[in-house]
């Protein structure tokens, strides 16, 4: 592209500008994003709707949440919110046991469902012209989904696979079951959605009618659809097939708060099938909506985003102990935690990871992070949230998401708003306040046939 | 396109009665399909060859640039890694910028510059905010044009490649995809895999003359996908890629192909397994078969998703599994069919079992028309829903090109598996697939599931290296 005079010079005076702008972070800009446009309303029985039209591809995206997860089960039901979310794909009193799958793969499209500690979520992407399935099968599910023997009894046993070929037969597959044990301890998020197969064995078919009675209802629930429909006339369709289901009772929530450790708490994991020597630290944070929770991504950010970030560079690039570490967040409606998770390099003494991660972290928290770290953290932040919703199913989930955990939908809009609103000194202010030593757990997994230490544990 | 019926009648907002206007007892008919058209894309040659593709997206102020190299580890030779070595450190230092300096200046920018290889290509890639379009440019063409190759970032990745071999080890799914290349190619080099020894004997110089053979204008192709207009984008890339010189892209030297015959179980034993990663393979044809669209339906009738036959089979009917899908895996030269589950240890034998019978049934027992009827649509319908991510329409111009394909692939993708008749899954399934001459590739606890595995064939048993066992 040949510039024009004037703009050459512009451009060549932009340079000391941003070097100008580089040193003076108190007023970081952000880019403007094309607003996502989108229309929510409650029906009578208190369905949340938010619809997104979007011509841009002849599809859509529908997107049921249920705010019912793992944390809503019994401390002797583990699990059951998981295996629950099976059970949906059986059938319902219109649609025939095993089928759901295949109308929607024979409308040419596809399907799937999560649970996680706070909710539980099922979603179609379909052609545009098949809109009317979508809505068909959704309400069946909520209205009278069909929970018989013979699916319980399939589903178990696929339940206890999925839990071996994501958990149990992976080297460091326990992590996550280990981690929530440690940090959540004394509240439901001490078990992880998969939970314990026993407590599904015992569970009798009126448990899961139950569940269903309790959890599955309009009231409980928000419709998220994006893509290429017309606003009126799926408003109507929406209230045809949704409309009729009943109001339920008001769902109780579980109340509780993660709390502190009284001293720091070491737990090795020992595997036969561990290869490498492997670390975690991880620190009590705080629940998803907290003002802190824009700081502590930002944190975890300038630890461990990008080949630049500290721990990068400290435990890979210059000590080459690492073969990868990552810092993160994990912000739950209840309450998070902020873990950091180093693999270490073959033959390295997991003693030696401990003390570089030690030594990083308490080095932030004794002197902050400097402006370029600060204003580099943003920019990462700000390019993720700018080519984070680009299809037509990531901006279902994420509206639902923004509504029913922050009471605020337009936020896949604005919440990029809220990383730039803080300032830098917020940054050491959240490390020094969650990343006390003296509340620290420590999870790590020696390799099989690996001493654990070199020397005496330091700790 | 949509129902306008009830327009007049209700306006926005308002609570509506439900009247018996849906039947909810009958699925709803759909309205008219929508097109599945491929979508225009701007192609442009620079004098020194290299094709540019240019792909409009405007959804997001964001730019992502694509170049895909024609050599991959198939370009190795006796120099094992070589590809993935040269990929690895391509965004690890330039001849102006170390490893640091690269690393903070496309980190404080919130671009991504990141390679990798494959066994028929190198894909470079890079993306930010189209506000830095000018200086992604910049960094991504610095990390394919004057890479440094530096000694201590070469012994670096050296090292991470070693441990990551280590781990690899433990890991069920790495060991049963080595081994599976192994017993399908050979020493065919899309056979190979990387062992510590080919790490250790690599020197910095393979890389410089891997990047200097390979990395040229003519052996590549570059796709640019965003918020980016064609005639304003072309200049830039001209400007940075514009001095790329052309040259000759050697030729490779290559062993015959081998072919599968009889069945044999390759078992690798990986105590304290407490579930079996099964593969079954079969000899396949390359990626620009002829077929390959037809034959996306005769796969998704046998195990494309959840409503293929195996899915239906081992995980809705015997509960065995978490899932049972197969695929065709298409490289340039070759390629191979792979089915795949993980089962407990007690159902392993009977799970391989049925793998065959119902590869078998696909090709000897005529299928439903409503069967093959569901297979077209879920084909076609899930294409039409992939055109919205245009990342994946920029790989698919791009892999016309690298393989070889007709010009108007894409164009009649579609329209050809809207066609195909249980007949033709019938005829193409003989033609292309064999429950006989297949080799079964399964990680687990030996002890527990080789009884079961001889029921169905010859096994051999490897150790966690994948060196056969002797007894």
């Amino acid at each position: 592209m040949k510039l024009a005079p004037f703009v050459a010079i512009l451009a060549a005076l932009a340079v000391p500008l941003s070097v100008v702008a580089k040193d003076d972070p108190a007023a970081p800009r952000r880019i403007t994003l094309k607003p996502i446009q989108f229309v929510e309303y409650d029906l009578a029985n208190g369905l949340h709707v938010i619809l997104h039209e979007n011509h841009t591809s002849p599809v859509i995206a529908t997107y049921v949440l249920y705010h019912v997860g793992s944390k809503n089960e019994r401390a002797d039901r583990t699990g059951f919110a998981h295996f629950f979310e099976h059970l949906m794909f059986e059938g319902s009193d219109n649609i025939p046991r095993g089928k759901i799958d295949k109308y929607i793969s024979g409308a040419g499209g596809n399907l799937n469902a999560s649970t996680s500690f706070d909710q539980t979520d099922y979603f179609f992407n379909l052609p545009s012209n098949e809109l009317k399935l979508a809505l068909w099968i959704e309400s069946e599910r909520m209205m009278h989904s069909k929970i018989d023997e013979v699916g319980v009894e399939t589903q178990r046993k696929v339940v206890k696979e999925e839990k071996r070929m994501r958990y149990d037969n992976q080297p460091y597959g326990s992590l996550f079951e280990e981690l929530s044990k440690l940090v959540f301890a004394g509240t439901p998020y001490a078990w992880v959605p998969i939970g314990s197969v026993q407590y599904i064995d015992q569970a009798t078919i009126q448990e899961f009618r139950d569940f269903y009675k309790t959890y599955y209802l309009p009231n409980n629930a928000t419709l998220a659809i994006a893509g290429d429909f017309d606003l009126e006339p799926t408003k109507k369709l929406v209230e045809e097939y949704f409309g009729p289901i009943p109001k339920g009772p008001d769902i109780k929530r579980p109340e509780f708060h993660v709390t502190d450790p009284t001293a720091p708490v070491t737990h090795d994991v020992a595997k036969p099938n561990t290869p490498l020597n492997a670390t975690m630290h991880a620190w009590h944070a705080v629940e998803e909506t907290n003002p802190d929770a824009y700081a502590l991504q930002l944190l975890g950010d300038i630890l461990s985003t990008g080949r630049s970030s500290r721990l990068y560079k400290r435990l890979v690039e210059k000590e080459q102990a690492a073969l990868n570490v990552e810092a993160f967040p994990f912000l739950l409606e209840n309450g998070g935690l902020l873990g950091v998770f180093a693999t270490g390099q073959h033959g390295v003494a997991l003693d030696q990871l401990d003390k570089l991660i030690d030594e990083e972290v308490e080095k932030l928290k004794a002197d902050g992070v400097t402006a370029e770290e600060y204003r580099k953290a943003l920019n990462q932040e700000e390019a993720d949230f700018a080519s984070g919703f680009g299809t037509m199913a990531t901006r279902a989930r994420n509206l639902a998401r923004y509504h029913v955990f922050y009471g605020d939908t337009n936020l896949i809009n604005t919440e990029l708003d809220r990383y730039f609103a803080v300032k830098r000194e917020d940054i050491q202010r959240v490390a020094k306040q969650y990343l006390g030593k003296e509340k620290m757990y420590t999870l790590r997994y020696p390799a099989a046939g690996a001493p654990a230490t070199e020397a005496p544990a330091a700790k | 396109m949509k129902t306008k019926t009830f327009l007049p009648l209700f306006l926005a907002g308002l609570t509506i009665p439900a009247f018996a206007d849906i039947d909810r007892t009958k699925k709803p008919e759909p309205d008219p399909a929508p097109a599945a058209s491929f979508p225009d894309y701007r192609t442009e040659t620079l004098p020194n060859g290299l094709k540019v593709f240019v792909i409009h997206d405007d959804r997001k102020p964001t730019v992502m640039f694509r170049l895909i190299i024609r050599s991959g580890s198939i370009a190795d030779g006796s120099k094992m890694g070589a590809a993935s070595f040269t990929a690895s450190l391509l965004n690890r230092g330039t001849e102006s910028r170390d490893a640091a300096s690269f690393a903070l200046e496309t980190d404080s920018l919130g671009v991504k510059v990141e390679a990798s290889s494959g066994p028929d290509s190198i894909s470079v890639g890079a993306s930010g905010l189209t506000k830095y379009t000018d200086k992604i440019l910049d960094l991504f063409s610095d990390a394919v044009l004057h890479p440094a190759f530096a000694e201590g970032q070469f012994e670096r990745i050296q090292r991470q490649t070693l441990s990551s071999l280590e781990a690899e080890k433990q890991q069920p799914s790495s060991l049963a995809e080595k081994l599976a290349g192994k017993v399908v190619f050979g020493s065919f080099p899309y056979g190979n895999y990387l062992t510590p020894e080919d790490v250790t004997g690599l020197k910095r110089e393979d890389l410089v003359a891997f990047h200097h053979a390979q990395f040229l204008p003519n052996n590549a192709s570059l796709a640019v996908v965003g918020d980016v207009k064609a005639d304003e984008i072309l200049p830039l890339i001209q400007k940075a890629f514009g001095s790329w010189q052309k040259g000759e892209v050697p030729a490779l030297k290559l062993p015959e192909l081998p072919k599968i015959k009889g069945l044999t179980i390759h078992l690798v034993d990986r105590p304290g397994s407490v579930q079996s990663n099964i593969i079954v393979l079969s000899d396949a044809p390359p990626r620009n078969n002829p077929d390959l669209p037809e034959l996306n339906v005769v796969n998704a009738t046998l195990g494309g998703g959840f409503s293929g036959r195996l899915f239906q089979n081992l995980r809705e009917k015997h509960g065995w599994t978490y899932g049972s899908m197969s695929a065709f895996d298409y490289k340039k030269l070759a390629g191979d069919f792979e089915a795949t589950a993980e089962t407990r240890n007690e159902v392993t034998g009977p799970a391989v079992a049925e793998i065959l019978k119902e590869i078998e049934r696909i090709r000897t027992e005529p299928a439903k028309e409503e069967e093959i009827a569901l297979q077209r649509q879920y084909n076609v319908g899930n294409y039409l829903l992939s055109l919205e991510n245009t990342s994946r329409t920029a790989q698919r111009v791009q892999d016309i090109d690298l393989y070889g394909l007709p010009p108007d692939f894409y164009k009649t993708y579609a329209k050809r598996m809207s066609v195909v008749t249980p007949a033709q899954v019938e005829e193409l399934a003989k033609k292309y697939l064999t429950a006989t001459d297949v080799a079964i590739v399964v990680v687990g606890e030996a002890k527990e599931i080789k009884p079961e595995l001889e029921k169905v064939g010859k096994v051999v048993v490897y150790d966690q290296e994948l060196k056969p066992v002797t007894k």
